[in-house]
């Protein structure tokens, strides 16, 4: 393209065979390497963390001395560094169409009125579009498990929990999975969202 | 003038060369873009090259197909089987 941009050679049948390379072959294998790569890095943390929104997620999701679920979850090699995906994704059948479209949502959301946000209106103004379903959680933690059901509170909320009526990362169960961005009064202690979750107390204790 | 006659207006006016020239820039407008997203990762990238990049491509390439329309439609086809010779007519 350059060189016919800047030599003009006629356009014969061997021009234009070398044009049909560079305006039709070699476009349409960037474009394809380009999707293949850019949907792979729409998983990646770097990719959610791009918008300055996300900044205390992510560090939060990355700070070793953290206890929230997601800095938990982050520092397995399951999640590690496509964690905000692969809890938030969409596990249905168009599950990843679904994500991508919750995606283009708030890329909207971003470009007409989150990019004016500063750190503190973040905090504030920022929230998860639609309650977390436990589904997601329930891709690694079955609740078909010996140990998960020897758990009181599990057994006894089995129903609920399958059915999003009581969330796993409600402040009573394992707590906020980003506790951070939420007001102290609703947010329990580490010790008091697991004291929760401890088998019933000894008779006689 | 209608839209049929309007377009074979053009295609029998336009200049191969420009149009050529126009379908150039484009298509390294294009493979910028869908580059640059290969080596920056963020949500700017990577939107602008699977949106505003692949378009311009596909105007670029589309240009090119106009330009092969246009030589179609000047090329003059000879047909692949001779005419019999009057010799053989006679037999």
């Amino acid at each position: 393209m350059l060189y016919y941009l800047v030599k003009r050679p006629p356009l014969d049948a061997a021009g234009k065979s070398v044009m049909l390379l560079g305006l039709g072959v070699l476009p349409i294998m960037v474009a394809m390497i380009g999707n293949l790569e850019g949907f792979a890095a729409t998983e990646r943390q770097g990719f959610c963390g791009s918008c300055h929104t996300m900044d205390m997620w992510i560090e939060d999701a990355n700070d070793p001395s953290s206890k929230s679920l997601a800095a938990i979850h982050s520092r397995t090699h399951k999640f590690g560094g496509s964690s905000c995906y692969v809890c938030h994704k969409d596990y249905g059948m168009f599950g990843y169409v679904m994500t991508k479209l919750g995606g283009m949502g708030h890329v909207y959301k971003f470009v007409s009125e989150w990019m004016w946000y500063d750190r503190d209106e973040v905090i504030e103004k920022i929230h998860i579009a639609r309650p977390f379903k436990n589904q997601n959680c329930m891709q690694c933690h079955s609740t078909t498990g010996k140990i998960w059901n020897e758990v009181a509170d599990h057994n006894g909320l089995l129903d609920d929990l399958r059915t999003d009526q009581t969330s796993c990362a409600g402040a009573g169960c394992h707590g906020y999975a980003h506790p951070f961005s939420k007001p102290d009064e609703e947010t329990p202690s580490h010790a008091e969202a697991h004291s929760a979750l401890q088998g019933p107390a000894p008779e006689g204790r | 003038m209608n839209p049929r006659a309007r377009i074979e207006k053009f295609l029998d006016t336009a200049s191969r060369s420009r149009l050529m020239v126009y379908a150039c820039v484009l298509g390294l407008i294009s493979l910028a873009l869908m580059s640059w997203s290969l080596f920056d990762q963020g949500w700017i990238p990577i939107m602008m090259a699977m949106s505003v990049g692949q378009g311009i491509g596909t105007l670029s390439f589309a240009l090119f197909l106009v330009i092969v329309i246009i030589d179609l439609r000047q090329a003059e086809f000879r047909p692949s089987i001779p005419p019999e010779s009057k010799k053989s007519e006679h037999h």
